[in-house]
């Protein structure tokens, strides 16, 4: 039977991981994942879990020794955050290029300088075009199915693509919360064995990752981006399977909260979403017409699913937890200013940047938010510069 | 069986044809330590020169006869931990085996090949050190010797070569307790085929052998004398022949004639275009530093 327990998201990274009878963890402390594989070397030493669990002496180390145990078609998992990912990636590219399906637990992390081991998600977004499949979960719950899902999605034959599943750092890293741990069988049904390629076999000798020509490279590319565009397929039917199986579903790529008659629409991802519908909620309450779209999915980016979404709408604010340097933007919102250009929408739009470095995003923040999302459809004109959350909060409060 | 019969009989398992400068002891190395390695084993060979010259492969043609794979600049001694130990569980026997440049394992490498060594991965870890960048154009690297003139340690009116003094990495291993630490040349083909026998033979730690790779493109020295330059810098003790397991050192008798009588590290420096700017007090400090670590060694050997 499933089992109510109270987690916190680290520990429902580490849950998962033991469900989906990873072979092997290799582990490093960092800020905030910490208690993730403090979990699983707990787990393993009491005979709860049967993986291998190494620890050697970096991030870089930790990728290079899951790439030589991936080589060897092994299904195996870790976590990181902020300066972990940044020591990481170096093999981190090369295990998404080598096309090493694997999960990753990503308790984000905004990044130095100046110093800081609070949340953000500079981390994450600023390595969205690594090669890697990119989800955002929005609770603990959502946390643990992910990761489940993940395997699923990183293993299918469409994709072989390495999935991580990133999460507000200390936000849902560390607040516990109420979630269904589900029960081994239900996951053995869900996902099979690890039946992933042995690259290096001495029956059947073979060279990975020899020195490769530019034409050679360019089809090794594309076929990646072809199954990076499957996998927005692949996402969505594993989570549609996985609300079969275990009735809960994450909504795929994007959900939506009370999108169908909203002339404005709010784009969130992460743990601020549930934030923002309370938000929308209190919006719509004084009679705005206003909904929410939460991006779960950043790589593969939805932009066909979220451009139809967005269509006929009268303005979009997109709220990033991410600076794009040099564009004064976050990165959502730049993903979705190129899913509307896409879809050859012209219409008035935000970008807020709010939660830097463990700042809060409180409802009020996203008041703030909805109200400029509104100033801008009114003024039928977008906004050129960022909406800096904290400022304008503290000045409208001034007024 | 004699060496000589052993290596005759024995498969080359490296690609004919690869594309080493004349002369290369590194080729010579890797094909000499595969024939003793044998065909069950994973080999990895990180960017460098054994890289360059196409033994890892090209496109869609590998250079090895066994499974092979490139591993980053600084992530050998990981990444062949990992594969031997999802190897470990289908096929002990199968050995894995890392042969890195010196960049590639004393400096960008050392960090995780020290903890790989610490965790007591059963790999060997085999560094060809040719005592630079050779690959990327003869760049300085830990294991440089002094004075030497590299492209980024240039001699000139303000410089004498390279100021810092040689790394070294095989007395480090062995101060970690590493399962099987040797020095290997390339002119002393016995026992560099017994010290591979005994690397194979480790199952309960790292092995990590350092072989001196004398280099005629980099060193500017002629191809023909790579055999040669590799036996002065046995002869005078400026690479000295020795193992170390479990808590003992041994010199290895090579080591133990030359010593006898050891010949001046001029001897070793006589030739090399690398070394032409040097004066008489750099060659002096040279002089006293492979005394001072013959000093070392030879007390640790006790």
């Amino acid at each position: 039977m499933a089992r109510l327990d109270a987690l916190t998201g680290n520990e429902c990274a580490a849950q998962a991981a033991r469900l989906c009878r990873v072979d092997t963890v290799v582990g490093y402390p960092i800020t905030p994942q910490s208690s993730v594989v403090e979990s699983i070397a707990a787990m393993v030493a009491n005979g709860k879990m049967s993986s291998k669990f190494i620890t050697p002496e970096s991030e870089h180390s930790v990728m290079s020794i899951l790439k030589g145990a991936g080589m060897m078609g092994e299904r195996v998992f870790t976590a990181t955050s902020g300066q972990g990912l940044a020591y990481m990636y170096e093999p981190y590219f090369s295990m998404s290029t080598a096309r090493i399906p694997m999960v990753m637990a990503l308790a984000t992390r905004e990044m130095i300088s100046p110093v800081t081991v609070w949340s953000g998600m500079q981390d994450a977004h600023s390595v969205r075009d690594a090669g890697w499949i990119h989800l955002y979960a929005a609770d603990n719950q959502e946390i643990l199915d992910s990761i489940i899902q993940g395997y699923l999605i990183a293993e299918h034959p469409d994709v072989i693509i390495p999935v991580h599943v990133c999460y507000d750092g200390f936000y849902l890293s560390h607040q516990t919360a109420e979630v269904v741990v589900p029960d081994q069988e239900a996951v053995d049904a869900f996902l099979p064995p690890c039946a992933l390629t042995q690259m290096l076999d001495v029956n059947d000798p073979a060279m990975v990752d020899s020195n490769t020509p530019g034409d050679l490279m360019m089809e090794y590319r594309e076929d990646h981006l072809a199954s990076m565009r499957r996998a927005l397929d692949v996402v969505a039917e594993v989570d549609a399977a996985f609300a079969a199986g275990f009735g809960r579903s994450h909504a795929g790529l994007l959900e939506t909260y009370r999108v169908d008659d909203a002339e404005e629409i709010v784009v969130t991802i992460g743990a601020m979403s549930g934030t923002a519908k309370d938000a929308v909620d209190a919006a719509r309450a004084k009679g705005r017409s206003v909904g929410l779209i939460r991006v779960r999915c950043l790589r593969p980016f939805p932009a066909k699913a979220l451009g139809a979404l967005l269509a006929g709408r009268k303005a979009v604010g997109v709220v990033d937890r991410s600076v794009s340097f040099g564009w004064s933007a976050g990165i959502v919102y730049q993903e979705t200013l190129a899913a509307l250009g896409l879809a050859g929408i012209a219409v008035p739009t935000l970008s807020a940047i709010g939660g830097l470095g463990g700042a809060d995003i409180r409802e009020e923040h996203l008041a703030r938010v909805l109200d400029l999302i509104h100033d801008c459809a009114l003024a039928g004109r977008s906004r050129q510069d960022a909406v800096w959350m904290n400022h304008e909060l503290l000045s409208a409060q001034r007024r | 069986m004699t060496v000589v019969e052993f290596l005759a009989q024995a498969e080359d398992l490296v690609s004919p044809g690869l594309s080493a400068c004349q002369g290369c002891a590194a080729e010579l190395a890797l094909r000499t330590a595969m024939k003793v390695i044998g065909p069950k084993s994973v080999v990895g060979i990180p960017p460098g020169c054994v890289a360059g010259f196409g033994a890892p492969g090209w496109g869609l043609k590998t250079g090895m006869k066994v499974p092979v794979c490139m591993p980053l600049l600084g992530n050998s001694a990981s990444l062949m931990s990992g594969i031997k130990q999802a190897y470990a569980a289908k096929d002990p026997e199968v050995r894995v085996v890392a042969f890195a440049g010196d960049g590639a394992t004393v400096d960008a490498g050392f960090q995780c090949l020290s903890a790989a060594a610490e965790r007591r991965e059963n790999i060997i870890y085999i560094c060809y050190d040719n005592e630079g960048y050779m690959n990327t154009g003869f760049q300085k690297s830990g294991t440089t010797p002094h004075g030497a003139h590299m492209s980024t340690t240039p001699s000139g009116s303000c410089s004498q070569g390279n100021a810092a003094f040689k790394k070294d990495l095989p007395l480090m291993l062995a101060m970690q307790d590493a399962a099987y630490v040797a020095t290997l040349s390339v002119s002393h083909i016995p026992d560099f085929v017994d010290k591979l026998k005994k690397a194979c033979e480790v199952t309960d730690g790292l092995s990590y052998l350092h072989i001196l790779s004398p280099c005629p493109t980099g060193w500017g020295t002629t191809p023909e004398l790579s055999i040669e330059y590799a036996r002065k810098a046995v002869e005078t003790l400026y690479f000295p022949l020795y193992e170390y397991s479990r808590g003992t050192f041994t010199i290895s008798k090579p080591t133990l004639r030359a010593a006898a009588k050891a010949k001046p590290v001029s001897e070793f420096l006589a030739g090399q275009r690398r070394f032409r700017h040097l004066c008489e007090a750099d060659a002096l400090a040279l002089q006293e530093h492979v005394d001072r670590k013959w000093g070392i060694l030879s007390r640790l050997a006790g």
